[in-house]
This record gives C-alpha cells, structure tokens and sequence, in this order.
C-alpha cells in the first residue's frame, strides 16, 4: 500500500514537472518562425500556481481524504517512518523541491507568518509584508521584482487557505506551531513563485 | 496342584504397591509440572511482550529526545547560515564570480590552498580573522546568540569544527586552522549544496582524523536572501560521543538496561558500555533492529558481544534520519534499548527455581503419602493372596480376617464362603471317587476272574506283539505260570515257528492300521474265510487261523479293545484248543464218505439189478431160443444191458476215487452236471422229476472234476431229496463277465429264513434219522471251495429253494470267449 502511494505520490510529481516544465520551455522552441508573444510573468506565476493548487487539490480529495476515510492509509508528518501518506502541505514542499532540483530556475514554496519549521517563515521583507496584504486581501496575488545581490527575481505570492481538515488540525495541535486557532478555509500563509528574470 | 507346595516367587515385592504409588505420582506430579511449566512458559512470555513493548515505547522516547538534540542543533546552526552578515558576504562573493575568469580564479584558489596548507600564517588568518569567521566564532560562544537562547557548553565542546565554504568548495571562514581547503568533493558538500537548491545534509558518522575522534556532521546550505539559491555551505562536525553521552548515557534501568544510539550500518554512535564508532558484532542482527518503523524483536544476541536471546526495542530518529546523507534512503539514525536476558528473565527464572523446590516438595510428600496409602491397600490384598495359596493347597483352615470396611473385606468374605463350599464340594467329590474307584476294581477282579474262568486262553497284545495280559488258561496251557505277562513277546512266549510268527506280525500289522476289515489281501482273506472244517496240511497250512503249539493245535481269533486315553490300542487273542474237534471232523466225514459210498452202492447195486436181471432173462431166452436172427436181437440187448452197466460202474467210480490230490484240469461242466443227474436219478427209488436244463455257453473250468462232481451230486441230491422225488428241477448255467453262475432250483417246500443261515453247517439236516449225515452241503461247499467256486442257498418258503453256484471265469478263458 506505501509502495501504491509512493508511486501515486511520484506520478503526482511527475505529471506537474512535466506541465512546467513543458509551460516553461515552449516560447523558446518557436523563436525561429514568427516571435510569439511575450508571455508576461504575472500570467506564468498565475499558470503555475493553478497547476500548484490543481495538483495539490486532487491529491488532497481523491488521495488523502479518500484512503483516510477509507481507513486504509492516513497521512502524517512523519510519513517516511510510519509507511503513511505526506501530509498534503508535505507534497507542496517537495514537489516544489523536485521541481528546484529539475533545474528549471523556477521555485515556489509555502511561506506563513506561523510557520511550525522556521524555515518557512518569510525570508525578505518583501515575502512579509505580501503575507501580510493577502490577510486582508487574498484574492489578489502580491507581486514584484526582488533582488539578491546582483541577481533579479519576479516574486508572486498567492493567499493560501486549510482546504483540508488535516491542514486545520496538524496546525492546531503541533508542538511548534505558533498560532492554533485555524478555522477551515482560513488564510494560513502563502505561496510563493519565484521566477529569474534577465 | 503340583505348583501348591511353592508359589511362585517374584523378583520383587513391590507389584501392586509400586504400582499404586507410581499411580498417584503421576496423577500428583503430571498435573503440577504441567501447571509449573505452563506457568513458566506464560510468564515467560508475558515478560517478553511487556518488556518488549516498553522498550519499544523506551526507544520512541530516547528517538524523540535525541531526534530533538540533532533538530535543536540543526536550528541553532541554520540561524547562522541564515545570518543577514553571512548571506548578504556569500551574494557578494557569488556575484563577485563572474568578474574573474574560471583559470585565473581557480589559479588563486590552488595559490590560497597551499598556503593554507603550509599554515602560512597571513592565509590563515584571512580566513580564521575574517569578519565571517569572527561572526562565527560569536555564534560559537554564545555572544551572538539572544539572550534567552544561551548556547550550552556541550555544544561548544563537542563542534570540533565549523566552517563555511563558497560554491566551489573553498573554505571562505573558519574556527580554527584544522578544515581542509577544500571540500568541494565531500559528499556532504554536495549534498547540502544540491545544484545550487540546497538541503540539510547530516552525515553519518566517521572517524575524523583532524578531531581524532568518531564524528558526524551537520551542513546546511547558505541561501541567497531570497532562499532561491545557495550561496554557500555551513559545515558543522560535532563529536558524537560528547554530543550524544549526555542525552543516552543517563538512561539506565536496572543493572544492565540502557539506550544506545546506532546508524542503519550498525555502527554505535552512542553507548554507556560499547565505545562509539565500534560495529554491532552480530551483522544478522542489523537489519532486524533498522526498519524505518519503531518495533522490537527477540533477537538471537545481544549486540553487545552476548549470543543469549533478547529482547531489543528500536525506533529510528523521525526527523533526523530525513536528512542523514541527504534522505531517509541514504540511512537512518536509530535508537537499541536493550537490557542483558540474565536481568530481564531473572524474576522468572526466580519463579521456576522456587517451582522447581516445590515440585520437589510436592513430589517427595506424594510419594510418602503414596506409600502410605499404598500400604493400607495392599497389607489385606497380600493377605488375601496368601489364604488364596492356601485354598490352593487345602489348607485354609481359619477364615481370612480382613477388616477393612470395604470392597477387600467384602472380598475376604466371598472367598471364605467360597472356601466353605469347596470343602464341601471335595468332600463329596472324594466320597465319589473311592466309590468309583471301588467298582473300578471289583470290574477289574470280576473281568480278571470271567477271563480266568474261561478255558480258552486269551492274551491282550500291543500291535508290536508284546504281551500286557494273559489270562490262568493261557498260563496253564503253554505253562507260563513262571514268566510274567509283561516279560516277553506273544511269539516268543509260544514259542511259534517262522511261518506262523510271520503270519501273526502281518495280521497284527494290518489290524494295528485299523484296516483289517476294509482291505485284506487275498492271503488273509484265504485266512479269515476259513472253512474250519478243511482237515489240516496240505498247501493251506499257512493260511488257515490256526496254531501249531506243540502238539497240540489252536484256533485264533483276534478282537480289538478300546484304547485308554492316550495310550495304543491293544488287541485281543483268544486261542481254541482244536486239536480233538479237528481230529474228530475228520473222522466224521471219513464215515460219511463210507456212509454215502454205502448208499451209492445201494443204489447202485438197484441200479446193475434191472440189466443184470435182463442179461439173465435174454440170456435163458437165448438158450431156448432157436431163431438165431431173434438171438442176434437178445444178444444186442445184451450188449446194451452190458454197456449201461459199464457206465454205472464208470460213474461209480468217478465218485468213490479216493483223493488222489490236484488233479486238476481243464472240465466241461454241463457233462459233469449230466453225470450228477444221473448218478442222482439212479440213486433215487423213485423219479417223477422234470429236469429242465438250460445251459448257455460253457467256458471250460480248471478244477478236479471228481471232486467238482461230487459236489454236485450232493447239491441235487439234496433238491431231489427236499422235493421227494416229485416236482420240477431247473439246471441254469449262465457266463457273467467274471463269474460263471450254475442255478439249481427245485420246486420243493422251500427253506425257512433260520434254516437257511445254518444250512452249510456240519450235521444240519431236517431229514429224519437214518436218511442223511447232515454232512451232504458241507462237504459240497467244502469242495467247491477248494476248487474256487462259491455257493449260496437262496429260498423263499413255500416256492422252492436256488443253489447258486458260481466259479471265477478263468482270465485265459474270458479271453478266448471274448476274441471266439
């Protein structure tokens, strides 16, 4: 069953690297005939994150839910150790860690103002105060250029809601977790895209 | 009876009584063993599982715990990757790449390697006195810390480096002058840096010969503010005994009980009795304690150098063993709580010791109680035994006295009754036996005094002829009053010649077989078919039942009597002094003869009157008579009268011929029975009789005719004279296949059936006194005999009577009769 879920996980992963990627790497395999128009990098940010929230929908309802609900398999933090399921959050993290580690240059992860790993608090002062708009004003995306060093980076970040039960639950009872009074559809944190830009 | 005088004796004496005690032994012992031991087993068991189990949960714990120390450390060292300083100096240096070109920088870099090498001094303080390392060396004091976050000495003492190195592996700052240069080869270095995404990356642990001690290490990448890319790598090796000691060594439990801390190669990290860096001894007991989920096991060693059975809980380190070697893949971090067997089964081996002296107890009470009870049964059953033997030998004479209460005493009194009842019963019995013994013995006295009176003598023989009887007779008669009867053999004690012997030892053969009677050889049968009237000698001797002792001669016969149980069945011989009687019938029939040729010559004489008297009268007729032609005729009825007269005296003479021994020869019977009629007819006074012959077809017979004509005679003579010379006589002669059967039936009055059976006897006759010698059929019979034929009378009264004469057909005869 751990085996099935893995594979379920991996194949996850896999179709969402291939979607990027294939977003991605499209506009430079038609340079040669007629230039394409230029796709601005709000809308891929955008592109992206339907793919990432699509993705982490689907695994949530038909994976999660379904063998939780079933008694077959839960899903828990711990899931390498107890031959469990990531929990939904986990699979945003690492997908977004396979997708780094593709070396396609783009990167997003979970960033929240209570982060349980300290890791994933806002790294710039740009990342909190997005986090702190989106609070007000989910709907809308908080963009904008950043910088490290000499490098340049186009940085949406979009409001992130519990869309499960086990987001709600594991926020409120972790050790480490610094705010445990999540409903439901709250607004935990965000994601953020990272895109280079030349 | 002959085993009364001495029972049995057995080996031992213990039968019944060892018997009950092994009884109770088991039924006391197998139960409580089997108690004891499943009650062994039981705890044992549930030792094992609860001891398991709480090593189990014990490992979780000590996981959880040490799991936290490695976490709290990877958090303490990612701040200062994460330090603003550091990250803004690494952009920097980064940024700072793509201003010289790849040759001139890695010349620069091999330039700074030597002289970090060489410890030129000016180099190394460059990067031990940079304003990274400077930071870095707050953070390890603890004076860039924040204030409520103080960093424990045991962390300060155990990093035994830390250091940071660029994207190429170059160290930027460091500590102390101990890191090597370069480390852009290191696995951990390429773990942590990750192609630029960056991961925490904890190795597992080695010796380090720059610590000179067992260490492990923590690198986290350095990211770029932005956390897009690495910038750098933040390598920390700490030393595991002095980081891990205090979290795992405190943990003790009984004498021997203790958490220890392994890597999924088995090699100690952590461990109050082995020391760190040594690998588990038993490599087969790895993989059972280093599945990625918390569990524990009955292993078959210890993992401490024991090979006894224990019991092990594991549990990995959750958090931890995710980045050890950058993934849960690559190893894992894993807590062994162990305690030695001796400890942990002690309570039950305790608990079997204590069983073991109890059963023993119990055993050894059991076995006591067991004799006792044992006793109680078995004293009256021993007694019973005895009164038992002595019934056995006729002498209970008090009754058994068992006072028991139960079964045994109402078993004593059965067996006294039992006793009375057979005294009673013998005594009856004995009364009965002298009295059957008493008529046994007058039966014998009287059988003896019967056998004495008799005057013939009579021996009791066993079929090898030897002599177990003889009665006073016998004794007197061969005078063997001195010889006991047991003393010799029968042949010996009559002292009988070889012939006779011989004869004696085939009868007592044949009747010893038990087939005398069905199978006799033709010699036998000559000899049991005696005629007991043949005078003696001649070549029957030897075939007849008779003895020769002596002078004198007995007639023998044998009679078998019954055998006694077991034993051979013995014969019987009575002997008949037949020496007067013999001597007597011959001269009886010698008289008969003379008496009969008297008859005949009556007869006779009648018979050559009436010619005699014609001879006379045609003789005084011839005288006187002068017709010489009527002379011729008288002269020819002289010849005729003379030629009847000539065959009267030829017949005459047939019959009176003395015995002249075997003649034997070759005869037509139907002249012979011609001859007979007429020697009969004209023997007789008066003839009405009708003779009807009817002969078929006449074998000639050996035999003497004289002899046979004789017979003959006297058979017809006897029908004529039963008919009185009136009636009707029928001569049949008839040729079976192997007998020749003559038939003389005559129409006289017929033999009553008592006659009958005595009708071939000696002086037997119904005619009155004077008429006939009573000897005419023996002696016929007599003849036929000696010439093979046999004869029978066959007479129903009132319709006459048939003389049946039969001849065995010779076989040279049947044979040409057969072929003519």
């Amino acid at each position: 069953m751990t085996k099935i879920t893995t594979f379920t996980l991996w194949g996850c992963l896999a179709l969402l690297a291939t979607f990027t990627a294939s977003a991605l790497s499209a506009p430079p395999k038609n340079k040669d005939e007629t230039p394409p128009p230029l796709l601005s990098p709000e809308k891929v940010a955008d592109y992206i994150h339907a793919i990432i929230e699509a993705d982490r929908k689907f695994y949530t309802a038909q994976v999660v839910n379904r063998m939780q609900e079933r008694g077959i398999v839960k899903a828990t933090e711990h899931w390498e150790n107890e031959g469990t399921l990531p929990l939904p959050a986990q699979f945003l993290k690492h997908s977004g860690q396979v997708v780094a580690e593709n070396g396609s240059g783009i990167r997003y992860r979970l960033i929240s103002l209570w982060p349980i790993n300290q890791q994933n608090g806002p790294a710039t002062p740009f990342e909190r105060k997005a986090l702190e708009t989106l609070a007000d004003n989910p709907a809308e995306p908080y963009r904008g250029i950043v910088t490290s060093g000499k490098k340049r980076y186009f940085q949406a970040i979009y409001a992130d809601r519990a869309v499960s039960a086990a987001c709600v639950s594991c926020h409120n009872q972790h050790p480490l977790s610094p705010k445990r009074d999540f409903r439901m559809s709250d607004i935990m944190g965000g994601i953020a895209i990272t895109i280079p830009v030349e | 009876m002959t085993t009364a005088g001495s029972p049995p004796v057995r080996p031992s004496r213990w039968g019944l009584k060892g018997k009950l005690i092994v009884s109770m032994l088991l039924v006391g012992v197998v139960p409580l063993l089997t108690g004891l031991l499943l009650a062994f087993f039981q705890g044992s068991r549930e030792i094992r599982e609860v001891s398991g189990e709480s090593f189990k949960a014990l490992a979780i714990e000590a996981a959880r715990k040490l799991d936290l120390l490695v976490g709290e450390e990877v958090a303490r060292t990612s701040r200062i990757a994460a330090d603003p300083v550091i990250v803004a100096e690494m952009e920097r240096q980064r940024d700072a790449r793509h201003d010289l070109p790849e040759e001139e920088r890695q010349r620069r870099a091999a330039q700074k390697r030597d002289k970090w090498e060489a410890k030129d001094p000016a180099t190394v303080k460059a990067i031990t006195d940079n304003p990274l390392a400077r930071l870095l060396r707050e953070y390890y004091s603890g004076s860039s810390t924040e204030l409520d976050q103080m960093l424990p000495h045991v962390v300060r003492a155990a990093t035994q480096m830390l250091y940071i190195t660029d994207l190429d592996g170059h160290l930027v700052a460091a500590l102390t002058a101990k890191p090597p240069y370069d480390n852009g080869h290191y696995a951990w270095w390429k773990g942590a840096y990750n192609n630029g995404v960056g991961l925490l990356f904890i190795e597992d642990l080695y010796f380090d010969e720059r610590s000179d001690t067992y260490v492990f290490s923590i690198s986290l990448p350095i990211m770029d503010s932005l956390r897009y890319e690495t910038v750098g790598v933040l390598h920390r090796v700490i030393d595991a005994k002095a980081f891990f000691s205090p979290s795992t060594h405190p943990i003790r439990f009984g004498k021997t009980g203790h958490v220890m801390l392994i890597d999924s190669r088995g090699i100690v990290m952590s461990c109050p009795i082995l020391p760190t860096g040594v690998r588990i001894a038993d490599p087969d007991l790895i993989p059972l304690v280093t599945p990625r989920e918390p569990g524990w096991v009955q292993a078959p060693s210890d993992g401490h150098g024991g090979t006894s059975k224990s019991i092990i809980g594991f549990s990995p380190l959750p958090e931890t063993s995710r980045a050890t070697n950058g993934s849960i893949d690559e190893g894992a971090w894993h807590t062994f709580v162990w305690q030695s067997s001796e400890e942990l089964f002690a309570p039950i081996q305790h608990l079997f010791t204590w069983m073991s002296v109890f059963g023993s107890l119990a055993v050894v009470l059991l076995a006591a109680l067991g004799s006792f009870a044992a006793g109680r049964i078995v004293t009256p059953v021993r007694k019973l035994q005895s009164a038992a033997r002595a019934i056995g030998r006729g002498e209970l004479r008090e009754p058994i006295a068992v006072k028991t209460g139960d079964e045994l005493e109402e078993l004593a009194e059965e067996i006294n009754r039992m006793n009375s009842q057979l005294e009673r019963a013998f005594a009856g019995l004995t009364s009965q036996v002298e009295l059957k013994s008493q008529e046994v013995r007058i039966l014998e006295q009287s059988t003896d005094q019967i056998l004495d009176a008799v005057p013939s003598p009579i021996f009791m023989v066993d079929h090898q002829g030897a002599v177990h009887y003889m009665n006073r007779a016998s004794r007197e008669a061969f005078d063997l009053q001195e010889a006991k009867p047991e003393s010799g053999n029968l042949y010996d004690l009559l002292h009988l010649p070889a012939g006779a012997r011989d004869r004696l030892k085939r009868e007592l053969a044949i009747l010893g077989n038990g087939q005398g009677r069905e199978r006799r050889t033709p010699a036998t049968r000559t000899a049991l078919a005696r005629d007991p009237l043949v005078p003696g000698g001649g070549e029957d001797e030897a075939d007849r039942r008779e003895l020769q002792v002596g002078n004198a001669v007995y007639r023998y016969e044998w009679f078998s009597l019954p055998a006694r149980p077991g034993e051979e069945a013995r014969l019987g011989l009575v002997l008949r002094n037949a020496t007067d009687e013999s001597r007597l019938q011959e001269q009886l029939i010698e008289a008969e003869k003379k008496g009969s040729l008297g008859v005949l010559t009556a007869g006779i004489g009648h018979e050559l009157n009436n010619p005699l008297f014609g001879i006379l009268g045609l003789g005084e007729a011839i005288q006187h008579e002068p017709d010489s032609e009527q002379i011729k005729q008288y002269a020819k009825d002289i010849v005729q009268h003379g030629k009847r007269m000539a065959g009267i005296i030829r017949d005459f003479a047939g019959v009176t011929r003395a015995d002249t021994g075997d003649r034997r020869c070759s005869v037509d019977l139907a002249r012979l029975l011609d001859s007979a009629l007429r020697l009969v007819q004209q023997s007789m006074g008066e003839w009405e009789i009708e003779v009807e012959k009817r002969y078929g077809s006449l074998p000639p017979i050996n035999a003497v005719g004289e002899e046979l004509l004789q017979a003959f005679v006297n058979v017809i003579l006897n029908a004529a004279q039963a008919m009185k010379g009136k009636g009707r006589l029928t001569i049949t002669v008839e040729q079976g296949p192997v007998l020749l059967q003559i038939t003389i039936q005559d129409s006289g009055p017929g033999i009553s059936k008592s006659h009958l059976l005595k009708i071939f006897d000696p002086f037997f006759t119904t005619k009155q006194q004077g008429q006939g010698s009573g000897l005419g059929l023996t002696i016929a019979r007599r003849l036929l005999m000696k010439n093979g034929g046999h004869i029978r009378m066959e007479s129903t009264p009132g319709q006459g009577a048939s003389c049946i004469i039969t001849f065995p057909i010779p076989q040279d005869a049947a044979r040409t009769e057969g072929k003519g």
